[in-house]
């Protein structure tokens, strides 16, 4: 069977056809269109394909996009509004946080998420709250060092 | 051939319909879709989506005890003042599912229902003695969680019960509880071994103790022989040692790529210590860091 | 002095944040067909038969080929062993014995489980320390009639035996004050990537352009040419963002079996890998090894000699990793003064999984054997394992293992800055211990070429055939033709990762692409600036001599006034072409003859040295460890871009923490990996990672890169699980003898009684 959905993707309605199994990864990676959200292991082990779901980090590879009808979805293509970097962006950037850049759209979200549920984290609260996502090229030292040099503002 | 088929539910009514007519629900998706992708299961062809229910997420106080809505996630749990301070073995659990993101969907209907044995809020639950209500088409019921699991991934529940809430009772006064479990990496683990435990102290006394272990055997279940070795006398070393060794007596433990028989036999007994002297602790008003699993590192 | 003065930003950065940076996977084509392979159902078998007639008649299914279907062309690094498409039989259980090219990935992942194989099942071998014996049967029968690399001393299933042989190693033994042995087992682990490899090729009448997430794209198009028969000037072969590759993308992979699909099926073919194959399937991996040491030392530190003696796993083929048993004996030996060594080492082959090229290839195990020995020793007797190393470490003028004679280099000062960072010595928790490590790593001295042209606004751009895999190196480029020329990094664009623009570069491999192509850029910039001096010259009539290039124009020196800007000069309408490539540095000379199998490891080019110290603490009644603090102090000769040379070490450190504790490979028994995914094959997360301090010890290195440097992408995973090896064990009271040092091991090596 298809459904008829809609996703809300950086605040553009997109009506999509999918089937009951489809995931949101998939869904808006081949029918919307949007790649930036990436594929490492499809069964919530990376974090590569992290996106924002009503303002929750959700593995997008793992979640059905039927289930995201109607909500609120957030990638790394909408992080920035306009063509200047966010804060974040520019961070992991200066901090040597991104290398392949592979996880880097995921680590992004994931970084939003967290600085949006706790402003101020510690050191120990970004390690936490960025432990779904892997990251092979930084040994996460940069990118630790972008999400506290945001935090502390 | 019709192919797979989705719904939302927008009332437990609507959720309990569909999974009459055979489709299995799905809350935070984090256990069945995940399941499906590392092709452990293929996905159910018939599906109901839960997380729409409105009324299910909330935590609620009652007489001292507390209702958990099906669709509470675990970040909803580690972060709430009640969990922390007097269902603390709850939030050690909640805290060291999977990874932040597993956290912010998963929900404890969909860890209880998913019967693993290897399932973090299962034993401090069970300890607890935390009961669920189930709706069904002929009505709702409630039980005990160690009626609820029937085996590895099996329910004594049937497949058109929609889990609707977890009751837990009033833990009684100078009531601690913990929940340890072996970690090789600090995040993003799965139980190999784990354990539970809830201690009431009265007069420097052990008054009455729940240990249960995880991932140690076909389902989580409690040790009354360990329970037993504990209660009777002050939390001392003898007595804490004989309830941790009763417990890991009772491990039928599995070897696989995680970890060997022996290990994991030895293993029980080193979690089941911490989660006894972690809620002793407790009980005895000392703040030991949220999850014990950290917190116990080395000790 | 560290060259790039203010950080320099990485030039594909604001796609990579932005996320509109497009990697292999993120491409398609109109038409776009979707391939699978049809794997090996065991390790080790005869193939009797192979019918497709099944899977051809799958509705969607425009193509399915099988070896019947491609040139019947034997490929292989130093050894020519392996087909596309298994012929006779399968040696491992990702040999590939078809490929499917359908409407959909559904459709051919349909197609490929109809494929019928009927098989004479033979027993797996994957005992690779076994395969040597007299008597164990080949996984390659008639491998000797193969084409190979005339160096390699090949017998039985041993593809490559290397020696070092120096002075008498036997009899120095029985002179020493004291001899220590020591065995140790390293598991199989892997790269272990990020981005799953992704493979897409199209045809254009007789040319095929292949996208790929190689880190080799001049390796992958030959092999493409070789194995299709076709010539390499029809193969262009461009590399979108590459996602990671850490060696495990080295080597030519899947490119041919996409292509032949794509013109089987007259439709451009997409492959994308799964997580399980990226772990399953690629003939690239890190080789579990066996280490047995024995060093004769005296009372005062001198050692006296060395045996040892190292079976390495290659797996079912070749590939390029011939070369692994020399570079192991070299570990073997390790940046140390020996007296008197006899090291021999095997690369037997095995119905595992096929070994090459990860991160420093044989590097990271070998050398957490011996310096773990080398505590041994220092035990035995009874000094500080940090002043053994102090008494024992090569300086300028020592001989290696094979009789090279070292430039200048700073071990000694890596390991005074790690005891320093660490705080080696003081007051720990009974729970807590220190441990220091040494290794290198050589640089690789190959050709390499780049082209740079100036733009009618004076900006300019360098195309190089040097691949980019996130470790920075080709954003470092920049940095050179500037200084060179007197502009802005900023002011450069690079065209890279394409076969038809490039000249040829051996890839983001043996961390040398600054050490080679940085050679080449700067060669090409000087070349430009030559042209702008004669230009600048004229228009200025200005004596050559007396100009300089500043500030994005030539000038009459010391008279700013007269000058001349490079966007005038350039805008003239004359093209402005550099091209470059440079003297190759040489390898230094060595003497011992005695050694066979030589391949051009017994001695090192601009060695890297490095010392790593780790303090960990261990939770006595699991066994886990976690590192709290790492110290990394590094000569890679000048560092060129400090910012590039940090993210190495801190994911390098991190990589070679993952293999110390939790990243293993585990076989069955047949040699199937029972763990080929990210849940049970353990890379370290974020909660993991320790604070890592880096020293850097800059070493103007003669006959090496440019300014001095030498490569700087290998080297940190080398001795990163030996000082945390060595820290366990002052905790344990005992070595633990297998690699990855688990959880369950270090407790096992708790509980069972010493010898
Ligand atoms: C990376 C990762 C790590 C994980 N780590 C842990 C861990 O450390 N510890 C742990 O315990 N778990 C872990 N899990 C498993 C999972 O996240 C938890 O079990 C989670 O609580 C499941 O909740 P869910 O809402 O996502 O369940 P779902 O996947 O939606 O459902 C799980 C099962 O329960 C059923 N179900 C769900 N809700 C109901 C209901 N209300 N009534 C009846 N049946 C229902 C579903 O049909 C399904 O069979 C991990 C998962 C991932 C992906
Ligand atoms: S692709 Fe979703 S977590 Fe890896
Ligand atoms: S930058 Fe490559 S995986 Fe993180």
């Amino acid at each position: 069977m298809k459904y008829e959905i809609i996703l809300t993707v950086n605040g553009v309605a997109y009506p999509v056809e999918v089937d009951a199994h489809a995931s949101l990864l998939h869904t808006v990676r081949d029918q919307v269109g949007l790649t930036g959200s990436k594929e490492g292991c499809d069964d919530s082990e990376c974090g590569a394909c992290m996106m924002l779901i009503d303002g929750r980090p959700v593995n997008s590879c793992s979640y059905l996009a039927c289930q995201a009808d109607g909500a609120e979805i957030i990638t790394v293509e909408g992080l920035a509004p306009g063509d200047d970097l966010t804060p974040l962006q520019s961070a992991f950037l200066a901090e040597g946080g991104v290398q392949c850049g592979f996880c880097t759209p995921g680590m992004l979200i994931s970084a939003t998420a967290l600085l949006a549920a706790n402003p101020e984290p510690t050191p120990d609260e970004i390690r936490v709250g960025l432990s779904g996502n892997l990251c092979r090229c930084t040994g996460y030292d940069g990118i630790v060092r972008a999400v506290s040099k945001v935090a502390r503002g | 051939m019709m192919g797979a088929t989705y719904t939302t539910a927008s009332s437990v009514e609507d959720a309990v319909a569909a999974m009459a007519a055979g489709a299995r629900p799905v809350a935070g998706g984090t256990d069945l879709v995940v399941g499906a992708r590392q092709g452990k299961k293929p996905l159910p062809q018939a599906l109901v989506g839960i997380h729409k229910i409105p009324g299910l997420d909330g935590i609620g106080e009652s007489d001292g005890g507390l209702v958990l809505g099906a669709l509470v996630t675990h970040s909803a749990l580690v972060s709430h003042p009640i969990v922390r301070g007097r269902f603390t073995g709850l939030a050690d659990a909640s805290a060291i599912v999977g990874s932040h993101a597993t956290r912010a969907n998963g929900t404890i209907g969909g860890n209880l229902m998913n019967a693993s044995p290897a399932m973090d809020t299962g034993a401090p639950l069970l300890c607890m003695g935390a009961t669920v209500e189930l709706a069904g088409p002929g009505g709702r019921r409630t039980i005990g969680l160690d009626e609820l699991w029937a085996g590895p991934g099996q329910l004594s529940a049937s497949a058109d019960e929609l889990l609707v809430s977890v009751n837990i009772p009033a833990p009684s006064p100078g009531t601690g509880s913990a929940y340890v479990r072996l970690q090789y990496r600090r995040q993003m683990e799965i139980a190999v071994v784990g354990a539970a435990a809830v201690v009431t102290l009265g007069g420097g006394a052990v008054m009455d103790a729940r240990i249960a272990i995880t991932a140690l055997a076909p389902t989580i279940h409690r040790v009354p022989d360990a329970e037993a070795a504990l209660v009777g006398g002050p939390p001392d070393e003898a007595r804490v040692d004989a309830a941790a060794a009763a417990a890991a007596a009772a491990a039928r433990p599995i070897g696989d790529v995680r970890a060997s028989v022996e290990y994991r036999r030895a293993m029980a007994v080193v979690m089941a210590r911490r989660a006894i002297m972690t809620a002793v602790a407790r009980a005895s008003g000392q703040d030991m860091a949220i999850p014990a699993s950290d917190s116990t590192y080395g000790s | 002095m560290t060259i790039a003065e203010k950080p320099f930003i990485r030039p594909d950065g604001k796609e990579k944040v932005t996320g509109v940076g497009r990697y292999t996977a993120d491409m398609n084509l109109t038409g776009q067909l979707y391939a699978k392979f049809r794997y090996s159902d065991h390790p080790h078998a005869r193939i009797v038969r192979i019918d497709t007639s099944r899977a051809k008649a799958v509705p969607g299914v425009l193509a399915v080929l099988t070896h019947e279907d491609v040139p019947d062309v034997l490929y292989g690094g130093m050894v020519q062993d392996r087909r596309l498409f298994a012929k006779e039989k399968v040696r491992w259980e990702g040999d590939v014995i078809a490929g499917i090219a359908a409407r959909t990935a559904a459709i051919a992942e349909e197609a490929a489980a109809l494929i019928e194989v009927e098989y004479e099942v033979l027993d797996p071998l994957p005992d690779f320390a076994a395969n040597m014996d007299a008597g164990a049967s080949l996984v390659h029968e008639d491998w000797e009639t193969y084409g190979a690399d005339d160096s390699l001393d090949r017998s039985g299933n041993t593809l490559g035996h290397s020696s070092i042989v120096k002075g008498d190693a036997d009899s120095a033994m029985a002179g020493a004050d004291v001899v220590v042995k020591s065995r140790f087992v390293a598991d199989a682990s892997q790269g272990a990537p990020i981005e799953p490899r992704a493979i897409l090729a199209q045809w254009h009448g007789d040319r095929v352009t292949v996208w790929s997430s190689t880190q080799v794209p001049f390796a992958a198009r030959s092999g493409v040419a070789h194995t299709l028969d076709m010539p390499e000037s029809h193969v262009r072969v461009v590399v979108p963002l590459l996602g990671g590759g850490f060696g495990s993308k080295c080597d030519f992979h899947f490119e041919a079996h996409v292509a032949a699909l794509a013109k089987a099926a007259k439709r451009p073919v997409k492959l994308v890998f799964s997580r399980h194959e990226e772990f399953v399937a690629p003939d690239h991996r890190r080789e579990g090894m066996v280490i047995e040491l024995e060093t004769g030392a005296n009372r005062d530190g001198t050692l006296v000699s060395r045996r040892g003696t190292l079976r390495l796993d290659k797996g079912a083929y070749c590939g390029e990793g011939g070369f692994f048993a020399q570079m192991a004996a070299m570990h073997a030996c390790g940046p140390y003064k020996i007296q008197n060594i006899s090291v021999d080492s095997y690369l037997n082959y095995s119905t595992n999984q096929p070994s090459s090229s990860i991160r420093a290839p044989t590097a990271p195990q070998t050398c957490w054997a011996v310096e773990q020995h080398m505590d041994q020793v220092a035990e035995a007797i009874g000094m500080d394992p940090a002043e053994l190393r102090r008494r024992t470490l090569i300086a300028e003028g020592d001989e290696g293992p094979a009789g090279q004679i070292f430039d200048p280099i700073g071990i000694k000062e890596t390991l005074e800055a790690a005891l320093d960072m660490i705080g080696y010595g003081k007051e720990l928790p009974d729970d807590e211990a220190i441990g220091v490590a040494c290794g290198w790593w050589p640089s690789f001295g190959v050709p390499s070429g780049a082209y740079v042209k100036l733009n009618g606004d004076g900006t300019g751009t360098i195309i190089t055939g040097a691949m980019e895999s996130g470790t920075g190196a080709v954003m470092g480029l920049p940095l050179l033709a500037a200084e060179v020329l007197g502009m802005s990094p900023e002011d450069f664009s690079i065209t890279y990762q394409d076969t038809d623009a490039g000249p040829w570069d051996m890839g983001s491999s043996g961390s040398q692409t600054t050490f080679n192509n940085g050679r080449a850029v700067i060669e090409a910039a000087k070349e430009v600036r030559e042209k702008l001096l004669d230009m600048a010259a004229d228009e200025l009539e200005a004596h050559r001599d007396d100009l300089e290039l500043v500030g994005g124009a030539v000038q009459v020196k010391g008279s700013p006034g007269t000058s001349v800007t490079i966007a005038d000069l350039a805008g003239s309408g004359e093209p402005i072409l550099g091209k470059g490539s440079g003297d190759v540095p040489e390898a230094p000379e060595v003497e011992a003859s005695a050694c066979v199998g030589r391949l051009g490891m017994e001695s090192f080019l601009a060695p890297q040295l490095i010392t790593h110290a780790a303090r960990v603490k261990l939770d006595r009644s699991t066994g886990v460890v976690r590192v709290l603090e790492f110290a990394a102090a590094h000569d890679s000769g000048v560092i060129i871009n400090r910012i590039g040379a940090d993210g190495q070490v801190y994911g390098g450190v991190m990589m070679g923490i993952g293999q110390a504790l939790s990243e293993m490979t585990m076989f069955d028994q047949d040699g199937r990996q029972r763990n080929p995914g990210l849940l049970d094959y353990k890379l370290q997360t974020v909660s993991d990672a320790p604070k890592i301090d880096i020293r850097w010890i800059e070493v103007d290195t003669p006959n090496a890169g440019p300014k001095g440097s030498k490569g700087v992408g290998e080297p940190p995973s080398v001795p990163t699980s030996g000082a945390i090896g060595n820290a366990i064990a002052k905790l344990v009271g005992r070595h633990v003898d297998r690699l990855p040092m688990t959880p369950e091991r270090v407790w096992e090596t708790m509980h069972t009684e010493g010898e």
